[in-house]
């Protein structure tokens, strides 16, 4: 990357995120001497003392690619996704949460007033004497005091504004991003808007090395802890439920690798209407088992199947939340 | 994209659905959403000048799309893609919304009835503007013919279908042929030679140089599809010797007879059968005719015969269904045993008598007229067989309450015969599962459609005839193997084998090779490629079931002319606001 190119402007935000994705551009070490050679950090609240109303006079397009990562659960994120939206070229979601709702999302089992009532009120940590809640607007003597308002729903950054890209991962492969980097950088035609970048059209199991075979019939389900995992059989085979078929490569099974099975972040390779539903449409097929009973005895052995088969992309499913 | 025009067409069936569902009021609903050039209603859609609008209209206007509201598709999809098909479009560019079975006929309130129909041809329509052109594909139609099972049933088909002219493969399990008929002596109603009927039929395989008769073997394994399999068949003799000594054949289609077994009479203690050495079942008794000498086991001959019906056929606690020949060879036997011992006292202890066949009512009046004692009993309230006393001028006594007179009635006898029923053979899953086909909950074999597909299944090449699909008498065992034969022979007479468009297939690009489907399809059409390590289906196989698709975690398996997108905006178009 020569000196004399012009700098790209870049900008990081985390809105509804745990903070891992922020971290996980500083995961590509001695690299980020690379990506500061060719890029300047315009905005990145992790790292940069830049205010929102810096970002606020920035001319429209001023910022070439923003890593927007996280998802959309108050007035807050949403504001700045679309700000960020006006102010970037490439708009990249940027994660498991910006891409699909990601864990956050999962607060979609939920309503805002359960929340509430739980984190405010029942909390065992909680001492809540003057039953006090936060509210948007606060008269006080020093002025008016506000804060931003909690959604019902949490959304990921395509229901709120247009991203360009997707970059998906909790969070995404470092290597992944400098590819991606590089490729923006380097000039080289870019994929259509709308595109996931960073990962492969197949899943886990075009990269897996696993051994499968045809015997995925499901007889008892295995939280990973209870079988004698032998590093080589695939986890399905094993009773463990694993998302890697439902889910798209690009991470290198890194989880896999790890003997853990596959949980998802990934997200679902094209042309899949519903993860969720795909993956315990899936699950169902292979339960080996006729009598209504029976099968109810296996499921039950399934922890948590809303939270693991949809632990990533509720929000942006057709079910996108709970409704009763 | 192209442009979209669609032709909407809302039947009135006559009044079946106008008489509650407005047509009108669904066709100007339907004419008013986008893309749809025009909506009509007419009287009988399926009817030929019904079917000519719908032509006219495609040439005239254009239209590319369209959607038939009328009944079910199972009635009338073949009319309209036809239809579609004479106007020069591909005939899966209709789709047809079911406002009879699913609409007028079952809802009363006109007004709920009208919206419905609204939403389930808007259903259509959103689901029409995805339908893709489809082309079905076609193979060769083999002409040989695997027959399973040496009965009646099995020899007659091998018969039709080689003095067709084509070459048949007759495999039976036992070292001759002729099945249950080879054990039975005469025939109900009019008293034919069971034997004549068979000599007649093993003479004519014997001396036909296009039967290929296998005895003592079986079909081990049947690979393939219409007109295209390949079957294994196994020497059992050889086997028995440790060897094997296996033939290969290929064929193009199949016809399962492999008939019934009787029920096991020591199932029912009480009647003391295998205990009480007079009981003795319905194929003991033909054993007895065919020997031409009726007698107990001491060698006397008997003078009071008793005959109970339904021995293990009509109960609950063995087989609900009727065995529909035992009431009648019932009767059989009060003839030949009055013709052989003239002053024996024949009684007949049924539940109900089944006479519903030629000639059978007559048979019945005939029987009755030959003094023959009838008693009915209750269903579930069996008869009870005792040893009789030092003083009885009998073997056994039989206590029978007895339903007409309401009175508990003793009836003597010597011989007690008992008419087994007809179940499943033991083999029945094995054979079900090597040529794919199901079996319901009592194991016999499940025909494609109980009323108009009897003979087919829902294995395309695969039929079945006779009492392995469930009990029967001769002319309707002879009936179905006539009609597989001539099914058969339907298809061999055009050489090629028309495959429907709507299999599903694996999209190289998005199959991961994960193998979940592998095991799943009911008619074994997944193969798994070891060497692209991903899975396949071969389309000539796959009915388009869905399984696969359903199963598919990656949707790299698309079930064509039923994608997910197509399902999807079906289930939009249903539930939308604006209706």
């Amino acid at each position: 990357m020569e000196e004399t190119k012009p700098k790209l402007k870049l900008a990081v935000y985390w809105a509804a995120a745990c903070g891992g994705c922020c971290v996980s551009v500083l995961d590509v070490h001695e690299k980020l001497f690379d990506i500061i050679s060719a890029a300047d950090l315009v905005f990145w609240p992790i790292a940069l003392d830049t205010k929102y109303h810096d970002v606020e006079k920035m001319p429209d397009g001023y910022i070439d690619i923003t890593l927007f990562n996280g998802a959309i659960r108050n007035t807050e994120n949403e504001e700045m996704a679309k700000l960020l939206r006006k102010k970037s070229k490439i708009l990249v979601a940027y994660g498991s949460c910006a891409h699909l709702g990601g864990i956050p999302g999962l607060a979609n089992f939920t309503t805002k007033d359960e929340i509430f009532k739980r984190v405010y009120f029942e909390s065992e940590s909680v001492v809540n004497e003057k039953n006090l809640i936060p509210v948007p607007e606060y008269k006080a003597e020093e002025g008016t005091l506000f804060l931003p308002s909690f959604y019902n729903d949490v959304r990921a950054l395509s229901q709120v504004t247009e991203p360009d890209y997707y970059l998906p991962g909790c969070p995404p492969q470092s290597e992944r991003l400098l590819e991606v980097f590089k490729a923006i950088v380097s000039g080289a035609e870019l994929p259509p808007k709308g595109s996931v970048i960073g990962a492969e059209t197949k899943t886990q199991c075009d990269e897996c090395i696993r051994k499968k075979t045809e015997n995925k019939r499901i007889k008892k389900f295995y939280r990973p802890w209870e079988i004698k995992d032998d590093g080589i059989t695939c986890f399905m085979e094993q009773g463990v439920l694993c998302m890697g078929p439902a889910t798209r490569a690009g991470c290198g099974y890194r989880c896999i690798k790890g003997n853990a099975p596959c949980r998802g972040c990934y997200g679902p390779p094209p042309g899949v209407p519903d993860p969720g539903a795909k993956m315990m449409s899936a699950v169902a097929s292979i339960i080996d088992e006729k009598d209504p009973e029976g099968i109810n005895k296996i499921l039950e052995d399934l922890a948590d199947p809303a939270g693991t088969f949809y632990r990533f992309s509720l929000p942006v499913s057709l079910i996108r939340r709970k409704i009763l | 994209m192209e442009n979209l025009r669609i032709g909407v067409y809302i039947c009135m069936c006559g009044t079946n659905i106008a008489k509650i569902v407005d047509v009108e009021a669904v066709a100007k609903f339907a004419s008013e959403v986008p893309e749809v050039v025009l909506a009509k209603s007419y009287k009988y859609m399926c009817s030929n000048p019904g079917q000519e609008m719908i032509i006219q209209d495609i040439k005239e206007n254009n239209l590319n799309r369209i959607v038939v509201a009328a009944c079910s598709p199972n009635m009338h999809e073949r009319t309209f893609r036809s239809a579609l098909r004479i106007a020069g479009l591909n005939q899966y560019l209709l789709e047809m919304a079911n406002i009879r079975e699913q609409c007028s006929w079952v809802h009363s309130d006109p007004v709920e009835a009208t919206e419905k129909a609204k939403a389930l041809v808007n259903a259509a329509i959103s689901r029409v503007k995805l339908h893709e052109e489809l082309e079905s594909v076609s193979a060769r139609m083999c002409p040989n013919v695997l027959v399973i099972g040496g009965g009646i049933a099995g020899m007659t088909a091998a018969l039709e279908l080689a003095d067709a002219g084509n070459t048949v493969y007759l495999v039976e399990k036992e070292n001759h042929l002729g099945g249950n008929l080879a054990r039975v002596d005469l025939t109900a109603p009019y008293l034919y030679s069971a034997r004549d009927l068979l000599t007649e039929r093993i003479t004519r395989i014997n001396n036909n140089k296009n039967i290929k008769v296998f005895l003592s073997s079986k079909v081990t394994s049947l690979t393939g599809y219409i007109g295209n399999f390949r079957a294994v068949i196994q020497n059992l003799v050889s086997i028995q010797e440790g060897k094997t000594r296996d033939t290969e054949v290929e064929i193009g289609n199949v016809i399962v007879c492999t008939g019934y077994k009787e029920f096991d009479a020591s199932r029912i203690v009480h009647y003391g059968y295998g205990k009480l050495p007079n009981v003795i079942t319905s194929f003991e008794f033909e054993k007895m005719l065919r020997a031409g000498r009726i007698e107990t086991k001491e060698g006397k001959t008997p003078k009071y015969v008793a005959i109970i019906h339904c021995v293990g056929s009509r109960s609950q606690e063995f087989h609900s269904y009727c065995s529909r020949v035992c009431c009648m060879t019932a009767l059989k036997y009060a003839h030949e045993i009055k013709s052989a011992i003239p002053d024996c006292y024949v009684s007949d202890i049924y539940i109900d008598m089944h006479a519903f066949g030629k000639g059978h009512e007559d048979f019945y009046r005939s029987s009755s007229q030959a003094k023959t004692l009838f008693l009915m009993y209750e269903k579930g309230d069996r008869p009870v067989i005792h040893k009789a006393g030092p003083k009885d001028d009998c073997g056994m006594l039989i206590e029978v309450n007895e339903k007409l007179s309401g009175e508990t009635i003793e009836i003597p006898a010597d011989l007690v015969i008992l008419m087994v029923g007809m179940e499943a053979r033991e083999d029945a899953y094995e054979v079900a599962r090597i040529v794919n086909i199901s079996q319901d909950k009592e194991g016999w074999f499940i025909e494609s459609h109980p009323k108009l597909e009897p003979v087919a299944t829902t294995t395309d090449g695969v039929f079945i005839a006779g009492t392995c699909v469930a009990p029967k008498d001769i002319p309707d065992t002879v009936a179905q193997a006539r009609a597989a034969a001539a099914r058969i022979l339907a298809r061999i007479a055009k050489e090629k084998i028309e495959i429907d468009a709507l299999y599903s297939e694996v999209n190289p690009n998005l199959c991961s090779g994960c193998r979940l489907c592998n095991l799943l399809c009911p008619y074994s059409a997944i193969e798994f490629l070891e060497d692209k390590k991903q899975s396949h289906i071969i389309s000539a196989l796959c009915k388009g079931c869905g399984v696969c698709v359903a199963a598919c975690p990656s949707s790299a398996i698309k079930g064509r002319h039923f994608t997910d997108q197509q399902i999807l905006a079906q289930v939009e178009g249903l539930l939308a606001e604006k209706l």
